[in-house]
């Protein structure tokens, strides 16, 4: 088979998942003699294997089709390999042991990333994290038979023995993947070229360590979208369970992980927040490297070492929060409060090192940005001639370099209360459970700024080119963002009004959380401003746009409810809150996430995604969208208590859930949408290297795609940013001429 | 005191600012066992924090014209430094946040520690930094063998107050009956210390890749952003036990 064919790939797709499934219920019933986990094996045997007949039947023994050989046969040797482990240990055979689960997961992963090119960054780095963890879970293990303690535990090992080689699993990733190996090469007094050369030309190069900010920010794009998905189908699956009232699908006689169905549930539920708020910091630091060194003129980020180190680092982060579902999962939702949180299982330990760890990612990405910002911008960049996204990145890492610690001291010290008993959150011991949550929310608070900032910034960035009409008010747009970047920091225990805390802290809370609709009232005044008589023209990132206006402006009129004491009261805990938050995230970054996506698409590949289907995933997600966030609103102020697996059928919420749970499947099946638009294009979408969408950004004056330094020719800024329909204006003159000119 | 100088008037000004330095430690120890008074602990904490940022960090270089070449060594060290200390900026939120921790939990009561042996690690890495600064002068000057014996020193110090916390000061509170899991204090300053103590490690680790890439002959009196780094972070290390030490031996009533 060496042509390819889709017509034979969905073919192929079909008989595998029949047959895999076939197969998959076959397995369980013969090894248990009941259909409890029909729905559960089946489905991922079934998933497995007909990507990998799909990717067969179109494209024969391509690179992909390795791969998913590689996630099947390696995620059933692994799971083999942990039943044996088991039954070694505990003396009994268990089939569902989350030991088998979680040799299955790693090195299902790691197979694949094997199939796929082999061995390069990813795959050593998957093998060495894998090596590490063991090696200090044993390490623990052996220093603990040495003390006369138990080494093995519920998962294999102990407690500290999965810290320890979570960690260890960490460093020894970095370490095996390359990501440090001209450091370790300074430190011993070696000098490396300020650049290296590209070790691969084709996509090959997206899995192996890159310098190049373009690869990078396209690498952080992609794990991005990877656990938007996952993260997408944990919320399917609770939302399935939610869909009716009573335990129907995550029953009580489920066990796989650990853990019966709802505590799956409380489980999913957590680290569908968690796992969001890692994608949504790894897709806008997609964006921001991608776009901010272009924007300015820079060869590359300031320290490109750093900038790679910042995303792979958030790979074996990735990996932990994945080990933490399996390694009996945890019930907190993904605050981790305390005293719940102490006493979770070892997978809320998992989850706390993986988010520690993404934490580091998010930190050194912003103080890259701010440094590259600062030293690396273009001849006549003054600051108030920045394009309005820098602004925006600037903002939102000033809070992630700096709070950001905060969430990791946080978990650290619920950590070390679990490993040592140091009793900071122990009232027992003299601890205070509210100092966690001030902990947690100075940073959790701020940190939904990180989320929309660069978003709000994607809006303001390209409203102009598609309204074809000067920005409106630029110098308020780029301070609003930083207005509401130093505000953020003043309004964290607005989440706290029903925790306890001192009464008098709740006043001055409530107005200084107001006190954010000013800076942001001041950006829809502009978007209004700027669309206003404006010749408006509307193709897909258009589209996004203006869906992010619109759903941003419900997640702002929804907030002052619930920032005012007197009503949050009613609403805290309720799905009123879920509705908001959804509103706001997905109007500041999921909206402007993906017109920023269609927008710059072009820009990365030279071709641009199909039209047809972008507007397709538009029309299909954002009505989806409306009903699910108005409904959870709805029950929410009836009194829908949030993140419970089950609720009373006498609240008759039955009708609106069932709506809920289909419009959360249709939303699924836009961004599935644009995702086959989003690989198709790359291979087959319509050729498009000029500037597409006659902007006067620099970035759109040369030919797409970007040469690997940027700009052959340095330019300089002569004019302000965001003068569209001017005559005679120019924002930036290339020292020397260039091919395709000023527009 | 000017910011560009010869040799000797670069190391004449460290000693006296190391001198101002010792005053005020003494000061603070005498204020805190007679009277007491948090307010004078706290300004003059404030006060040896600014010393240390100023005459040792050079938190003034921030500032420095390092010209219009992008690809110039002085613009890169211009970048590395800003870089330096924003990495530094969100550390201290790391120390804040245990601060807060601290004030939080224990208020103005302290656990019952040895003050005396407190004030002797103090001393032991207040003195470090003063040798550390005094090696990196003399690099900045070019005396390669200055540098040596300044950083070597400090290097030594460094692991005498690594010793005095962790091998020392931890047994002897243990054996008070001050453990991790004994109470809120003493996790409290279990974390506090350790988290130092952790950065000190690194410090130390830091100053021997430097050590050794100087004897390769990596750095020169133009070219030295190596050592410039590790001397700064380690005076940030020693600037966060200038707020550490009070607040754990020196505030408040004993528990």
């Amino acid at each position: 088979m060496k042509n390819s064919s889709p017509a034979r790939g969905w073919l192929f797709f079909a008989v595998g998942l029949v047959a895999a499934y076939a197969a998959g219920v076959g397995l369980v019933y013969a090894v248990s003699g009941s259909l409890t986990y029909v729905h559960l094996v089946p489905i991922l045997l079934a998933t497995v294997v007909s990507a990998t007949t799909l990717s067969w039947g179109a494209s024969g023994f391509s690179p992909l089709t390795k791969g998913f050989l590689g996630l099947t046969l390696g995620g059933l040797a692994g799971y083999g390999l942990g039943l044996v482990i088991d039954l070694l240990v505990q003396g009994s055979l268990d089939w569902v042991t989350p030991v088998a689960s979680l040799f299955s997961l790693l090195i299902g992963f790691t197979a694949f990333f094997l199939g796929v090119a082999g061995l390069n960054a990813v795959s050593k780095g998957l093998i060495w994290q894998i090596i590490g963890t063991l090696l200090g879970a044993i390490f623990i293990s052996v220093i603990r038979v040495a003390m006369g303690l138990a080494w093995s535990g519920p998962f294999l090992f102990t407690e500290p023995a999965w810290v320890l080689g979570g960690f260890m699993g960490v460093l020894f990733f970095l370490a095996g993947s390359g990501s440090v190996s001209d450091w370790f090469k300074w430190a011993r007094g070696i000098d490396t070229p300020e650049h290296h050369e590209e070790s691969h030309t084709g996509w090959e190069k997206y899995l192996s360590i890159s310098l190049d900010h373009k690869v990078i920010g396209i690498q952080y794009t992609i794990t991005a979208l990877f656990l938007i998905s996952v993260g997408g189908l944990f919320a399917l699956i609770f939302r399935t369970e939610l869909a009716a009232s009573q335990l129907q699908f995550l029953t009580n006689d489920i066990k796989l992980f650990g853990q019966s169905g709802p505590q799956l549930y409380n489980t999913f539920m957590s680290l569908h927040g968690m796992i969001m708020i890692i994608s949504i910091l790894l897709g806008i630091a997609g964006m921001m490297n991608y776009a901010v060194p272009l924007l300015l003129g820079a060869q590359d980020m300031a320290f490109p070492r750093l900038n790679a180190f910042s995303f792979w680092i958030s790979v074996p982060a990735s990996v932990l929060m994945l080990m933490s579902l399996i390694l009996g999962g945890f019930d907190t939702g993904w605050t981790g409060y305390p005293p719940l949180s102490a006493r979770a299982p070892v997978g809320m330990q998992m989850f706390f090192l993986g988010v520690f760890t993404a934490g580091w990612s998010s930190i050194l990405g912003a103080l890259n940005t701010i440094v590259t910002v600062l030293r690396m911008r273009a001849k006549g960049m003054t600051a108030f001639r920045m394009p309005i996204f820098v602004w925006a990145a600037v903002a939102t890492s000033i809070i992630a370099l700096t709070a950001t610690q905060l969430i990791g001291l946080a978990f650290q010290l619920v950590m070390f209360q679990r490993l040592l008993g140091m009793g900071f959150f122990d009232p027992a011991k003299g601890g205070n459970p509210v100092l966690f949550q001030h902990l947690f929310w100075f940073y959790s608070h701020p940190a939904v700024y990180v989320f929309i900032l660069p978003g709000l910034g994607i809006i303001s960035e390209l409203l102009p080119v598609f309204a074809r009409k000067p920005l409106f008010g630029y110098r308020w747009i780029a301070m609003s963002s930083m207005a509401i970047a130093l505000v953020g920091f003043l309004v964290w225990a607005h989440h706290m009004f029903t925790s306890g805390m001192n009464e008098y802290l709740r006043v001055p809370f409530m107005y200084s959380t107001l006190l954010v609709a000013i800076p942001t009232g001041v950006k829809f005044f502009s978007w209004v401003a700027t669309l206003w008589k404006g010749k408006i023209w509307a193709p897909t990132p258009m589209l996004f746009v203006l869906g992010g206006v619109v759903v941003f402006l419900l997640g702002g009129l929804t907030g002052p409810p619930n920032a005012t004491v007197s009503t949050d009261l009613h609403l805290h805990d309720t799905y009123f809150i879920v509705g908001h938050f959804h509103d706001t995230i997905f109007g500041g970054f999921v909206f402007p996430f993906f017109a920023a996506l269609y927008y710059w698409f072009p820009k990365a590949t030279g071709r641009r995604m199909s039209e047809t289907l972008g507007k397709i995933h538009f029309w299909l997600m954002t009505p989806s969208f409306f009903i699910l966030t108005f409904g959870m609103m709805r029950i929410g102020l009836l009194g829908m208590r949030r993140r419970i697996v089950d609720y009373d059928p006498a609240l008759n919420f039955d009708a609106t859930h069932l709506v809920l749970t289909i419009s959360g499947y249709l939303i699924a099946i836009s961004v599935l949408v644009f995702i086959y638009n989003f690989f198709n294009s790359i291979k087959n979408g319509e050729k498009a290297e000029g500037n597409v969408w006659n902007s006067r950004s620099p970035e759109w004056q040369v030919p797409s795609p970007m040469p690997t330094h940027n700009y052959d020719q340095p330019f300089e800024v002569v004019g302000e940013p965001y003068d569209y329909g001017l005559p005679g204006s120019k924002y930036v003159e290339f020292i020397t001429p260039v091919k395709s000119g000023q527009k | 005191m000017s910011h560009t100088q010869d040799k000797s008037s670069a190391f004449s000004q460290g000693v006296l600012v190391f001198v101002y330095l010792a005053v005020l430690t003494l000061l603070e120890y005498f204020v805190a066992v007679t009277f007491n008074a948090v307010s004078i602990l706290v300004v003059v904490a404030v006060i040896k924090a600014a010393l240390v940022m100023y005459y040792y960090m050079h938190i003034y270089k921030l500032n420095e014209d390092s010209g219009d070449d992008q690809h110039s060594d002085a613009y890169k060290t211009g970048t590395n430094r800003i870089g330096l200390w924003l990495f530094l900026l969100s550390d201290a939120f790391v120390f804040a946040g245990l601060m807060t921790a601290r004030i939080n939990l224990l208020g103005l009561t302290r656990p019952h520690l040895n003050q005396l042996l407190g004030l002797a690690v103090t001393a032991v890495l207040l003195i470090s930094s003063f040798f550390m600064n005094r090696g990196e002068t003399a690099m900045a000057h070019g005396d390669k063998k200055g540098f040596f014996i300044n950083t070597l020193i400090t290097f030594v110090l460094g692991l005498g107050f690594l010793f005095g916390v962790v091998a020392v000061e931890w047994p002897l509170a243990a054996a008070e009956g001050l453990t991790p899991s004994s109470g809120v204090a003493g996790a409290v300053f279990y974390m506090m210390t350790g988290m130092h103590a952790f950065h000190v490690f690194t410090g130390l680790l830091f100053m021997l890749v430097v050590l050794n890439n100087a004897r390769k002959g990596v750095y020169s009196a133009e070219k030295h952003w190596g050592v410039e780094a590790a001397a700064v972070y380690w005076h940030f290390i020693d600037l966060v036990w200038i707020f550490f030490y009070p607040a754990l031996y020196l505030i408040g009533k004993l528990l």
